[in-house]
């Protein structure tokens, strides 16, 4: 489970994040939208302990990110908008390097590692310099090396960037099976049709407030508009009246 | 332990695997890279030792002499140490851009500050053993010192280490702590006017110009005094100075104090570094992740400047040309650098303004002109030195942002010369100044002012060519940071290539020059034969200036023709 109480991150003097609440069950897809510059990615930085809030906490399977840091992070699985990658090692050294920072070792290690490049489809390029990667294998790596250590909550901003038709299928199947298992997803995504499909659960944010959350149900009555997601945020975030 | 032995892992992985990459080029290169570094070293051991041996040979003053040089060489190291870890430690605590991915893992926040504190450490004292190892062995050779000289340098070298490392390491953790959310660029502004206030105030406390003149002591013993100075027992680098050189000439003393006292200001500060960090690490690196804010002062006057300038040379030109001083100036690792070269260019001028020439034995009058002569090929250097930093880089500066330049109609000669008409008029300029100068300093004849004027004026032009067209041979548009396209492969071929045509030019003019000076001074008219030889010598000279442009542009043209279409 998941609980956002108060959460505010002031930037000299602008609310970048204002008074955020949220509760998200475990095994919940979550689908964080909202138009660019709304607050998402610094709400995702906060959950992840890479930013301090100004105000408030967060709350990741019943651990508190500011007081037990170590504890909170072991158990998420992180996924960036801009992820950095060392270009000179390879696939299998960036995975056993990412586990190794999740306390993970041994022969099992070797098997999951290999098991993940096969889902991933990225095998033949395990041994391979990340320089030589396309923009999508970058990114299917990145997922991989999240996944790596079995986490309870995945926290992910913008998931499908570069990826394939293909690799975008496996990525939404990998999400709902992870959800069924029990993994809570939290996902940060501009593509509202991926949100409406996968997500259980989606907030709409807008300058650094909810401005609508619930089910699709739930936010088509908030909105007072029936139909697709994008209609439903459009209306929501103003951009259907100017439009 | 085990996390932080795996947060430096990947550095040395990626080291190692570069290493194992494909292609003999890989092996040209660490092949002329280690020639290059032992070359060096060999220099630099026999200039000093060339220098100590000297000193030695001299009855009173002579250890004093060493021995100060010793403190002086110690001295320079530390603080350069200290404000080489600030430098880094800003980027490696603060700004690399792997740092979020182990703030977002399970390590704890000691693991995180000890694992980047130890790459701060490796990236600032590689200098110390590059510099400092074979200016070390000349001494132990000149001194014929025991095993224990040696010894002493690790016992030495590692607590000087740590105190340079902690202290830079705490200043920038409060420098951070203190300024809004990165504002790196007034933090390094900060610390540029520091360095430069620092190395004017060791300049002066050294004064080094009066050591050469001992008449303007009153006695031996005022200027033993005088060469004694500065001395401080609150000084680590004392600290190091007094134990080394205790162990250099087997004084019987013991140094245990010394000892003590290094180890413990280093464990001390160790100590007060991590103490610290658990206070306001974090807090800084959340600050740094924040939006920066732009300021707008000067842009305007800048941006018209330019415009102005560039306006004749057509549309495209002018934006690629204002897009470079843009992003130049809005790079704080970039126009930083301008305050630490205009303390290089201050320290290289009041060289000149220092030199005691009138009470040289050597007739002044000579020693003006060939002072002057030998000041084109510093200028040169100086010159050269610059560029590898700027110009260089400039082709690399594009980045990932070079398939802008690729998918647009400008065609890649257009691009490249436009870089080199950005950097010649400023580096001009420069070299102008610093010549022009220092020849009024040392009030040289006419005919080496306009000499000298002429030739670095031309210098720059293959200087630059060199730069623009060698960078875009070696373009690195992967980097992380500008600075490493600098001190690349290609930037030593860049340096070893500019001072090679340097030392061309100056090897072709100083015939001539001496033919003409000489019969200046004799009183005596130039023959027909040396006029033939000189008129010989600078054709060959301008020859030399019209290759150093070509050849590297267009080899660099060729360079970037592979990335077209």
């Amino acid at each position: 489970m998941i609980i956002l109480k108060n959460l505010t991150k002031i930037y000299r003097g602008i609310k970048a994040v204002d008074n955020l609440n949220l509760q998200i069950p475990q095994g919940t897809i979550f689908g964080f939208i909202g138009p660019n510059g709304a607050g998402k990615t610094t709400t995702i930085k906060m959950m992840t302990g890479v930013l301090r809030p100004t105000k408030g906490s967060i709350s990741i399977d019943g651990l508190d990110i500011a007081q037990e840091p170590s504890q909170a992070k072991r158990i998420i699985g992180f996924i960036p908008d801009r992820p950095f990658l060392y270009e000179k090692l390879s696939g299998t050294e960036f995975l056993r390097f990412k586990a190794g920072l999740y306390g993970m070792e041994g022969a099992r290690l070797d098997e999951d590692i290999s098991d993940l490049l096969n889902l991933f489809e990225l095998s033949d390029w395990a041994d391979e310099l990340i320089e030589s990667y396309s923009h999508g294998m970058k990114q299917r790596l990145i997922i991989a090396s999240a996944l790596i250590h079995k986490p309870k909550v995945i926290i992910v901003d913008e998931p499908m960037v570069a990826l394939d038709p293909r690799g975008a299928k496996l990525v939404k199947e990998l999400f709902k099976e992870r959800a069924r298992k029990g993994t809570t997803v939290f996902m940060s995504t501009h593509a509202l049709a991926l949100a409406q499909e996968v997500c259980q659960q989606i907030a709409i944010v807008d300058k650094g407030r909810i401005v609508a959350s619930g089910t699709s149900k739930d936010l088509e009555e908030q909105a007072g508009v029936m139909g697709d997601l994008e209609r439903i945020f459009l209306a929501i975030t103003g951009g259907l009246a100017s439009g | 332990m085990n996390i932080f032995r795996l947060l430096i892992t990947p550095r040395f992985v990626g080291f190692k695997n570069n290493l194992k990459g494909p292609g003999g080029g890989r092996r040209v290169k660490i092949l002329t890279l280690t020639v290059v570094g032992i070359l060096f070293w060999l220099v630099l051991f026999f200039l000093f030792y060339r220098v100590l041996a000297y000193f030695s040979s001299q009855e009173m003053i002579g250890d004093v002499l060493a021995r100060q040089l010793l403190a002086m060489v110690l001295l320079i190291f530390f603080s350069l140490l200290i404000f080489s870890h600030i430098v880094t430690a800003l980027s490696n605590l603060y700004l690399s851009q792997d740092l979020e991915l182990f703030h977002a893992s399970p390590a704890t926040l000691t693991e995180i500050f000890l694992s980047r504190s130890f790459y701060t450490v490796i990236d600032s004292s590689w200098m110390l053993i590059v510099f400092g190892l074979p200016v070390m062995m000349a001494y132990g050779v000149v001194y014929h010192a025991s095993l224990a000289y040696y010894l002493s340098l690790i016992y030495v070298s590692i607590p000087l280490m740590i105190i340079a490392a902690s202290l830079g390491i705490l200043v920038i953790m409060v420098l951070v702590g203190f300024f809004p959310a990165q504002r790196a660029r007034d933090i390094i502004f900060f610390l540029s006017l520091i360095v430069i206030i620092c190395l004017y105030f060791l300049f002066r406390f050294l004064r080094p110009e009066r050591l050469v003149n001992p008449d303007s002591f009153v006695s031996i013993a005022q200027y033993l005094g005088a060469l004694k100075s500065p001395d401080s027992p609150y000084l680590p680098s004392q600290w190091a100075t007094d134990l080394l050189w205790t162990r250099l000439t087997r004084y019987p003393g013991s140094q245990l104090l010394n000892y003590l006292l290094l180890w413990s200001t280093a464990l001390a500060l160790m100590v007060i570094d991590i103490w610290m960090a658990g206070l306001i690490y974090f807090r800084g690196f959340s600050k740094a992740q924040e939006a920066k804010r732009r300021t707008h002062v000067g842009r305007r006057i800048l941006e018209k400047t330019v415009s102005a300038l560039t306006r004749p040379l057509g549309p495209d030109t002018t934006s690629l040309i204002a897009k470079d001083v843009r992003t130049f100036f809005r790079d704080n690792s970039q126009w930083s650098q301008l305050l630490l070269l205009g303390a290089l260019v201050v320290v290289y001028l009041y060289n000149f303004s220092v030199l005691p020439l009138e009470r040289s034995p050597i007739k002044s009058v000579y020693l003006q002109n060939a002072l002057s002569f030998l000041n084109i090929g510093l200028a040169g250097f100086v010159i050269s030195a610059l560029s590898a930093r700027f110009i260089f880089p400039a082709v690399s500066a594009e980045g990932n942002a070079f398939w802008i330049i690729l998918s647009s109609p400008v065609s890649a000669r257009r691009f490249l010369w436009s870089k080199y008409f950005a950097y010649l008029i400023p580096m001009l300029i420069l070299a102008e100044v610093l010549i022009i100068y220092t020849n009024y300093l040392l009030r040289v004849t006419a005919f080496m002012m306009v000499l000298s004027s002429a030739t670095i004026f031309f210098l720059v032009f293959g200087i630059v060519g060199l730069g623009v067209g060698l960078g875009a041979v070696y373009p690195n548009f992967k980097h992380e940071n500008i600075a490493q396209v600098a001190t690349s492969f290609g930037g030593l071929i860049y340096m070893i290539s500019s001072s090679v045509f340097i030392a061309l030019v100056i090897v072709l003019e100083a015939g001539p020059v001496y033919t003409i000076l000489s019969a200046h001074f004799r009183g005596e008219a130039v023959t027909h034969v040396q006029w033939v030889l000189i008129t010989g010598s600078f054709i060959l000279v301008i020859f030399v200036q019209i290759v150093a442009v070509k050849k590297p542009m267009a080899a660099g043209l060729k360079s970037l023709s592979r990335y077209e279409g």
